[in-house]
């Protein structure tokens, strides 16, 4: 078996929002960076939110528009003094028209190690269907 | 000196616009020299200064704690390991593939006030916390002041 490749990880800067609609809570916004695969029955979503707790996560989908939205905690910092920074931190959001039909109510997220993951499973007539092929 | 001086219980919005612009105020002028490994090396860290210590934030998401390496010694921290993505189930395919994946390693050089052999370190919502004390000769100490 091949040995797999591992790569180094290179830093890419956080990317701030411009702004699609103007927030109404004051502050940076940033797009988390995410994977979106897809399965069968499924799409399934991750993104990156490092320094979002899991109460502080809003998924929505309206209209064929998925948005997330995350808030990032800020108690950890009170009472210190910053000497070096290299990132800022901020909320995330991002918002995805799906052209998969998913079915609303099922759709399960989990927030796990700053990482939200989305199971967006598709409603049934958008799945593919195995058509048997008979012969006479 | 600026001190990060808020309460996130009860201004959460505006905790965050100060936090915000104290750290943007420190990436320019950061008050200490990293060397060689310094912007753009991965994960990307911010330093703060407390009573007790120096207190080093690396934002990286999505690790298995099995494959995060913390090391101290003298006064530099090594953060290493590595994020591996592997998604169960046969996929179809995917729409979109921004996250990190790969090894990483860096290390930080804190200055001389500081023992990164007594460090601890912490994961927890995709940050890795490590806290650094002050060395003995570097604490506050209280001077009495005495009378002839």
């Amino acid at each position: 078996m091949a040995e797999k490749e591992t790569r180094e990880i290179a830093t890419k800067e956080k990317q701030q929002l411009a702004q699609p609609q103007e927030q109404t809570r004051p502050g940076r916004y940033y797009v988390p960076d995410v994977n979106i695969y897809e399965f069968d029955d499924s799409l399934k979503l991750w993104a990156d939110m490092p320094g979002v707790k899991e109460k502080d996560v809003n998924v929505t989908l309206k209209d064929g528009v998925l948005t997330i939205v995350g808030q990032v905690a800020t108690d950890m910092y009170a009472g210190l003094r910053p000497v070096y920074t290299e990132y800022n931190v901020g909320n995330y959001y991002r918002e995805f028209s799906l052209n998969e039909d998913i079915d609303e109510s099922k759709i399960r997220a989990a927030l796990r190690n700053g990482v939200l993951e989305l199971d967006l499973p598709k409603k049934e007539k958008a799945r593919p269907r195995q058509i048997e092929v008979r012969s006479a | 000196m600026a001190l990060l001086r808020f309460d996130a219980e009860t201004d959460p919005f505006g905790a965050l616009l100060g936090l915000q612009d104290e750290l943007q105020r420190f990436m320019r002028n950061p008050t200490f020299a990293m060397g060689p490994s310094g912007f753009g090396a991965y994960p990307p860290v911010n330093i703060f200064d407390s009573p007790e210590g120096a207190l080093i934030v690396a934002e990286i998401p999505g690790l298995d704690t099995a494959k995060l390496s913390v090391a101290g010694a003298g006064r530099t921290v090594t953060i290493s390991g590595e994020r591996e993505f592997e998604p169960d189930g046969d996929g179809r395919g995917y729409h979109r593939r921004e996250l990190n994946e790969g090894k990483f390693s860096r290390s930080i050089q804190l200055p001389e006030d500081y023992e990164a052999g007594k460090a601890e370190a912490r994961y927890e919502a995709g940050l890795l916390v490590v806290r650094v004390p002050r060395a003995e000769h570097a604490k506050p100490r209280q001077i009495t002041v005495q009378t002839a």
